[in-house]
């Protein structure tokens, strides 16, 4: 059955917008921040709806248990949201939820790859994974215990991550890392995220590809910075990584930049000839720490503000999707959003608080 | 109970500044002063006056409180309340001291928390293995039964825990059992080579070995949990052990910063401390001695009468008994009435039982109500620390009274889990519905919407009586006579309920022609016309500005216009709203006809499934529309006719006064 944009979007937007009120009315993350120590953040969020997080603390008072139940929440919230549409939109909310699984599965992988090819014992970590169906049929259990790369692809067989991990043998992944295999990952979702959007209504196709395409140009900066520039990567390397869709990646500027010798490409006028300001800004940092910093640190440094800048421009659009037409998906990508901020928030200063820094430093970190 | 709001008096105090701290204390003990800037002095006064900054800021004082909080939440402890309040305990707030003590007592509670995430880890690898046991797993196990020839067993066991293994003792001398999954196996190989492992092919001991292990791992598995308990209860005792030490801490910091509150208000000049409030009239003598005594007599204090004073400055205080508390957050919710008008909490109450009564009458449902309503209420007193749920803490005591009205209206209209059981006191409703009443005033759905207008009626009329009376004590006179819930209001709409009644009497043919209707409705409306003009006139008289007679004459008639227009479509549409009682009540009683029906079709134990599962459905959906409506009806129709909403709440400073419990 077909629904007209205002019946379809209605009810999930009225319950959307009146929980991203909440999350504007609350002060949990300014009280966490302030928090002086674990106890006292933790006795933050026991009043919040975040007290399944608490209560995890005082069971086990393990701050990755905490984290997994942050996680189990963000899962159980994609779900929720998809509940309350149908058809294509839905289809489309459970497709993002796809970014959780690759990333549990990545962070799977990894563990893996710490037992079987670098021989640190996994013992009590592998409890720490999402281990439930998310969306796919993962032998999550056969995954975690598989002592061979051929058992870790069998684990994937019913999933459609296991063409990208039969590409891949166990020597490859010994010599090479998991770098190349992430990367196929994260491009594996983004071809199903644009050929998803696509299946859309064209308001809402609109609306998703505005958002995910200037995601995708951050993203692509960002890689040509700390790839292409940061660790001089290759230019057929660095090629295979960007992702192909936007207007950074269609640009002359970019094609030359990758095709550049690693030791002459200059990521500042291309992200200037983007985002006009950005590249004074990170010039601005190595003239501010020019001497008192290692030169490492220093391009880790201005990387680092460039990702804040980016993700200040992310933050921007999610808000202006929130003032747009309220009966298209941006709403509920906004809440997306949103609601993994503060997610992410909430994980970095627990963090924090459990390494004991203090609220100044969080704060610098978080900014 | 107070019928009107209370009579407040202004209180303005000098005090000699060494006795400002004994008179704070005074205050705060009383908690009855809503206090007041000192702003209405004369300009070269005020240049007297200073304010002392506090010693120690409000805000600190807050921050430390909340530390004192987390650390009781984390001990699961209820939080102190205003109750364990006492002056008498006041000190001089130390800040160092008690940071030090929380944090201490935070070290301690993060020590053990690191070894409850140390027994946390221990339990989920002991977990991993025990659950891939019970679950016939097997192949990501690696069980092993031999002999060490090399190296001790201990050594051996405690290589094997790096991986999270476990070493047992087989039955037999000198057997070992190791346990470890299969995917550390290129680990664990090796380190068995090196202590000269030599495994058995003896069968039946491999077996054996299965159930050896599964109970050691199932003993390790308690342990770790045990002890991440124990734990737990530990960091529950140690806060508990401190808790009168925080609950003093707390209740100091509390006492401080309601100190500094007052003190807030308070302006100095070199050698004297200014101060002033409203306090409830009835009050007021005390609070004379109070502050008499303590500052030993060195003082000065004069009393404003509230009439004095611009109405709308002086603070409302309503006074209700604790059992009409559910009525009075209904009252509260919307707004606060205006100094000197009546406190319509007792109104609202038989308004709101009686609209729900007539909704969702029926004795069994209203009884399972109030059930519910006690037994939550019962469960959050005993569990103090329960965050509210969908049912809140308040939204039972009011559970509790509309389980009350909806069964004494089930008793009128004999419905009993919409069974006619007992016949009605009143008129059977069910038969009303069905069409099939014998005899009585009230025989088919008309009937009741009729009724349900005519309540409406006396509820609106209940309004503009209320109003009469508020504008008479206001001596608002002119308002009282012309205003649309004045007295010409309610002619008008007394005249139009004449018509309308004399045309439904009529069968829809023809509106009543009595002689006087004309004159009067003719009479009413010029009047109204003049209210523009005469509020003009008298505002001249005052003072008021001069405006040119256009001006004067284009605004009294776009008054009058929409005067009009509210009194015909604004009482008809508020007589009107009325038969949505009737529509729920109809509701009410069509679903439960249906739910009987189904039943009796189904029969037996069906039939009796059906029926409650029918009651439960119509107690949860039309419980929530009848309370819905009421409350409507209440804000809309009823306070609409009364109620300003234009008073500032009384908020007195003192050891009742509420504090959040979160920064």
């Amino acid at each position: 059955m077909t629904h007209d944009a205002t019946s379809l979007y209605g009810f999930i937007n009225a319950k959307l917008r009146a929980r991203i009120g909440l999350m504007r009315q609350s002060h949990s993350i300014e009280d966490l921040l302030k928090a002086n120590s674990m106890v006292e953040a933790v006795s933050v969020l026991r009043d919040s709806a975040y007290t399944e997080v608490a209560q995890a603390y005082d069971r086990t008072g393990d701050l990755q248990q905490m984290e997994l139940v942050l996680l189990h929440n963000e899962i159980e919230m994609y779900r929720e949201v998809a509940k309350y549409l149908e058809g294509k939109p839905a289809d489309f909310v459970s497709m993002l939820l796809g970014k959780i699984e690759e990333d549990n599965l990545k962070n799977a992988i990894r563990l893996w790859y710490s037992s079987i090819i670098r021989h640190r014992p996994m013992r009590y970590r592998s409890a720490y994974l999402f281990k439930e169906k998310i969306l796919s049929d993962i032998d999550w259990i056969a995954l975690i215990n598989a002592t061979s790369w051929k058992d870790v692809c069998k684990a994937l067989v019913h999933s459609p991550y296991h063409v990208i991990v039969n590409q891949f043998s166990q020597q490859q992944i010994q010599e090479t890392g998991l770098f190349v295999l992430e990367n196929k990952l994260d491009r594996q979702w983004y071809d199903q995220l644009m050929a998803s959007t696509n299946r859309l209504s064209s308001t809402d196709r609109e609306v998703a590809q505005s958002i995910f395409l200037i995601d995708i140009d951050l993203k692509n900066l960002l890689m040509m910075v700390r790839f292409g520039w940061y660790h001089k990567m290759q230019s057929d390397v660095l090629g295979s990584l960007l992702l192909p869709w936007g207007k950074v990646f269609n640009s002359k500027e970019v094609h030359m930049y990758v095709n550049a010798s690693a030791e002459t490409r200059d990521p500042f006028t291309i992200i200037d000839r983007f985002y006009p300001g950005l590249g004074s800004m990170v010039h601005q940092v190595a003239e501010e720490k020019k001497g008192s910093v290692h030169p490492d640190e220093l391009v880790a440094l201005q990387n680092l503000r460039i990702e804040g800048y980016l993700h200040q421009r992310r933050q921007a659009v999610y808000h202006k999707t929130l003032a747009s037409d309220p009966f298209t998906i941006g709403v509920s990508l906004a809440y997306f959003f949103l609601y993994k901020e503060e997610n992410s928030m909430i994980k970095a200063i627990l963090n924090g608080k459990y390494y004991g820094y203090d609220e100044d430093y969080i704060r610098g970190v978080l900014a | 109970m107070n019928l009107f709001t209370r009579p407040m008096k202004l209180l303005t105090a000098v005090v000699l500044e060494q006795m400002s701290d004994s008179v704070v204390k005074a205050l705060l003990e009383m908690g009855v002063m809503d206090f007041v800037h000192i702003n209405k002095l004369e300009p070269q006064q005020m240049e007297k006056l200073s304010s002392r900054p506090s010693s120690v800021s409000r805000v600190a004082l807050e921050d430390m409180r909340h530390r004192v909080e987390a650390m009781l939440n984390q001990g699961h402890i209820q939080l102190p309340s205003n109750d364990i309040l006492d002056v008498k305990n006041l000190e001089k707030p130390d800040l160092d001291a008690y940071k030090a003590t929380l944090d201490a007592l935070g070290r301690k509670l993060l020590t053990l928390k690191e070894e409850q995430k140390e027994s946390n880890q221990q339990l989920l690898g002991f977990e991993e293995m025990r659950r891939y046991i019970t679950e016939n797993k097997g192949e990501y196990l690696d069980l092993r039964v031999g002999e060490i020839t090399h190296g001790s067993a201990e050594d051996l066991a405690s290589k094997l825990a790096t991986f999270g293994g476990v070493l047992e003792k087989g039955n037999k001398e000198g057997r070992y059992i190791t346990l470890t999954l299969r995917r550390d196996v290129s680990q664990v190989s090796p380190l068995m080579d090196k202590f000269g492992w030599v495994e058995t092919s003896d069968p039946d001991q491999q077996k054996e070995a299965v159930v050896v292990v599964s109970q050691r791992l199932e003993e390790e598995f308690h342990k770790a949990t045990t002890k991440r308990g124990q734990i737990e209860e530990q960091v529950y005792a140690i806060v508990k052990e401190e808790s009168p030490h925080l609950f003093a801490i707390w209740g100091n910091l509390r006492l401080n910063e309601l100190c500094d509150q007052i003190r807030s208000y308070f302006s100095y000049t070199r050698n004297t401390t200014l101060f002033s409030g409203w306090v409830p009239a009835d009050q007021s003598e005390a609070v004379t001695n109070a502050i008499f005594q303590s500052s030993d007599g060195q003082c000065v204090i004069e009393w404003t009468e509230a009439t004095q004073v611009p109405r709308e400055e002086v603070p409302v205080a309503i006074t209700s008994p604790k059992v009409l508390a559910p009525f009075q957050r209904i009252v509260n919710n919307y707004s606060t009435p205006e100094y000197g008008s009546i406190n319509p909490t007792i109104f609202v109450m038989l308004a709101y039982l009686s609209m729900f009564g007539l909704m969702f009458a029926d004795v069994g449902q209203g009884l399972v109500l109030m059930l519910v309503g006690l037994l939550v209420g019962h469960d959050y007193k005993k569990n103090p620390l329960k965050s509210d749920g969908m049912l809140s803490r308040n939204l039972t005591g009011l559970l509790v009274y509309l389980g009350a009205s909806s069964m004494v209206f089930g008793v009128l209209f004999g419905s009993y889990f919409g069974l006619s059981l007992f016949p009605a006191l009143w008129f059977n409703f069910d038969a009303a519905v069905e069409g099939h009443a014998q005899a009585g005033a009230i025989q088919n759905v008309y009937d009741i919407l009729g009724l349900t207008v005519k309540f409406g009626i006396i509820i609106i009329y209940t309004g503009l009586l209320l109003n009469w009376i508020n504008l008479f004590r206001k001596k608002a006179y002119l308002k009282l006579i012309l205003d649309k819930n004045g007295l010409i209001g309610g002619i008008l709409f007394g005249t139009g309920l004449y018509l309308g009644f004399g045309f439904v009497k009529t069968g829809y043919k023809s509106f009543p022609s009595d002689s006087w209707i004309g004159p009067t409705l003719t009479i009413a409306i010029v009047l109204l016309f003049f209210r523009g003009f005469i509020t003009y006139g008298l505002s001249l008289k005052e003072g008021g500005k001069k405006e040119s007679l256009v001006s004067v004459f284009m605004e009294s008639f776009m008054e009058w216009l929409i005067d009009l227009l509210e009194i015909f479509t604004g009482y008809l549409s508020n007589t009107l709203s009325f038969m949505r009682v009737a529509g729920l009540g109809i509701a009410h009683a069509s679903l439960m006809i249906t739910f009987k029906e189904l039943a009796d079709m189904v029969g037996g134990f069906g039939g009796v499934v059906v029926f409650i599962a029918g009651n439960l459905l119509v107690i949860v959906l039309e419980g929530l529309s009848s309370g819905i409506q009421s409350l409507r009806l209440n804000y809309y129709e009823f306070f609409s006719r009364y109620f300003t909403g234009k008073g500032v709440a009384y908020e007195p400073v003192g050891l009742k006064t509420s504090f959040s419990a979160h920064k």
